[in-house]
């Protein structure tokens, strides 16, 4: 007993070693001079050189690609919870004729590997004259993430008492009511997990901006870090790379910290016995 | 203030082949306390859920007031229900959940306050208004889930199995509660319970279903004294009526060397319907006394005897007609005889109920 809890005690804190250095060792070397990084890459940083955060939000444009990607991934991520939570209530709540089809086209689509898409994916946004455009890109991203979104919530929707659906009618709420004031509250701890694990996946997206958006002035975070350790060449700027790499970090690790309770929060204790 | 009539109410569930609810015929009384009682799985659920709203009537209709309410939405039906876990709004504070339908009426905010003051006062919930359900205890959450109906001042009440999730204690003691508080408030309540001491407890009548079918709808005091079949007979009382299918003399029911004396009335229904030559008979642990052997007992061998303080019952076997059948009978808790021996019981005079054996129904 003591020895298997001491095993995986021990196999965690590798693993949490593994995925924390690296994104410690970003940290540092954004703070380092390019001299530093190259010659002393594990020491702490002698000189904190904040003017790389600067140089890397100004003059590397981090700043504008930031603001791009707060944009796009803001949009879809509203747009997909809302959608995605409707589906699913939809889906898990009420029996209608094609309710199983309409469920396993979305789990269809979850597995459906993005490549084979992409080139329709182009001509197809191409057509809705969006391309280059941040709704085109809201709309795409929203499209990607709703599948998986519908089938979280789903089984989320389901687990919820409907006795507490049926108080609300009783209460004089209609389909809509029981959705937005009763329904919804209730499943917050699974919107918000969805939630973050659709923003993680939406602001590390790479390659769907790649194919559908061209304009540097539209680039996100992603392309522009890409952009900046492509076209540096041999003329490299490490510490700036570094300090980009850092600021897109930094609003995934905030949302995450920020809303980790909520993800364990068991929000229907009380409701029933 | 509120009648509700059940008239030939259906409901078939889909892809079920018998209805959770046959053709209920049943009407409740401006002001009443009508409980539905029965094992589960006999539709009592089902009939309170159509009332309701909350489940389709196939065939049939449901009136309240005179008013078809048979097809309209829940909350066009002016009714509130309690439910059997509470179905509190989770997010919400406890005044919260009592003001929500309020709110959603667009009632004036002073007046929702004044009402829920009043209902948190009768439940003594004053002090735990700005909790969530969570934070508090089973007993509280039910008051709340009380409180939330009565804030309403609907015109029926709705109860399914409201007690069923709390302690045996505080059962009776919320049993009580909910009885004395519905007579203050006097509106119409249909209540759902399967616990045959909580209907004859708390109902002004009860209705017994089995299978989806009335089987009988009286005062507790009727229900005991007088069951139309069998199957209410052994479902009501606590323990259960010694009920046994013997052979049919002209004169009565043969158990043993006991007669249990039948009308000619009697006898000639016991006959009818494929009676066949038999009757089944009943008679309550309560109505039944521990005699000397000369009396014409049936002597039973006792092989349990259970104290209770203020009775006793003693659990025998005799052989009736090649067969170990059991009886309960109520003893004086003073003097209970010993395991193994052998005591003649009998029924009190015209104490004992008589049924056709084939249909199950009572003779006169």
């Amino acid at each position: 007993m003591r020895i298997s809890r001491g095993l995986a005690h021990a196999a965690m804190l590798a693993w949490g070693v593994v995925t924390a250095l690296p994104l410690l060792w970003a940290v540092l070397s954004s703070f380092k001079s390019d001299h530093e990084i190259l010659t002393a890459p594990w020491s702490i940083p002698q000189h904190p050189q904040w003017t790389n955060w600067s140089r890397a939000w100004n003059e590397a444009d981090i700043g504008r690609y930031f603001l791009n990607s707060a944009i796009v991934v803001g949009g879809a991520l509203v747009l997909t919870m809302l959608l995605g939570a409707l589906v699913a209530y939809a889906l898990a709540r009420y029996e209608f004729p094609g309710n199983r089809l309409v469920y396993h086209t979305f789990v269809a689509a979850m597995f459906f590997p993005v490549f084979l898409a992409l080139v329709p994916l182009f001509f197809v946004v191409k057509q809705l004259h969006l391309l280059d455009t941040y709704a085109g890109l809201i709309l795409v991203y929203a499209a990607y993430a709703v599948p998986f979104t519908v089938f979280f919530l789903h089984a989320f929707f389901r687990t919820l008492p409907s006795s507490i659906a049926e108080a609300a009618f009783l209460d004089g709420c209609g389909h809509g009511a029981v959705f937005f004031r009763i329904m919804l509250p209730m499943a917050r701890p699974g919107l918000v997990a969805v939630g973050i694990f659709n923003f993680l996946g939406l602001w590390n997206q790479y390659l769907l901006p790649l194919v559908l958006n061209s304009d540097p002035d539209r680039y996100v975070l992603a392309q522009g870090l890409a952009a900046l350790s492509v076209s540096q060449g041999y003329r490299s700027d490490w510490s700036g790379l570094f300090a980009g790499l850092t600021i897109a970090m930094i609003p995934v690790l905030v949302a995450y910290v920020a809303f980790q309770r909520h993800i364990r929060a068991g929000m229907t204790t009380g409701a029933v016995r | 203030m509120a009648t509700v009539t059940y008239a030939k109410a259906t409901r078939v569930y889909p892809g079920a082949k018998t209805p959770a609810v046959d053709a209920l015929d049943l009407e409740i009384g401006d002001g009443e306390f009508l409980v539905l009682v029965g094992p589960s799985g006999c539709g009592k659920s089902t009939s309170l859920r159509m009332l309701a709203g909350l489940e389709d009537v196939n065939s049939g209709n449901i009136f309240i007031n005179q008013n078809d309410v048979t097809h309209l939405p829940p909350k066009a039906r002016d009714i509130a229900m309690v439910f059997q876990n509470y179905a509190l709004y989770p997010h919400m504070s406890v005044y919260d959940n009592m003001a929500f339908a309020l709110k959603l009426r667009k009632t004036p905010k002073s007046e929702i306050e004044a009402r829920v003051k009043e209902a948190a006062k009768m439940l003594q919930l004053e002090e735990y208004l700005s909790r969530k359900p969570k934070a508090l205890s089973g007993g509280q959450r039910q008051r709340v889930a009380m409180g939330r109906a009565i804030v309403r001042h609907p015109q029926v009440f709705l109860m399914d199995e409201p007690l069923s999730n709390l302690d045996a204690k505080l059962r009776v003691q919320t049993r009580s509660q909910i009885a004395t508080m519905q007579a203050k408030l006097g509106v119409t309540t249909v209540y759902v319970t399967h616990d045959q001491v909580e209907a004859m407890t708390m109902g002004h009548r009860v209705a017994v279903l089995l299978d989806g079918h009335l089987q009988q709808v009286d005062t507790p005091r009727a229900l005991y004294d007088r069951p139309a079949n069998v199957f209410v007979a052994g479902f009501m009382g606590s323990p259960a009526m010694n009920i046994k299918t013997v052979g049919l003399t002209d004169q009565g029911a043969k158990f043993v060397d006991m007669l249990l004396p039948l009308t000619r009335d009697q006898v000639a229904a016991a006959q009818a319907d494929g009676g066949n030559g038999r009757v089944t008979i009943g008679f309550r642990p309560e109505d039944t006394e521990i005699v000397g052997g000369l009396d014409k007992g049936m002597p039973i061998t006792v092989d349990l005897v259970e104290e209770l303080g203020s009775d006793a019952f003693v659990y025998g076997t005799v052989a009736l007609e090649g067969q170990d059948e059991r009886f309960t009978v109520r003893a004086d808790p003073r003097k209970v005889p010993q395991l193994g021996e052998v005591v003649h019981v009998r029924p009190r005079p015209d104490s004992h109920h008589a049924f056709n054996a084939a249909t199950g129904l009572r003779l006169g």
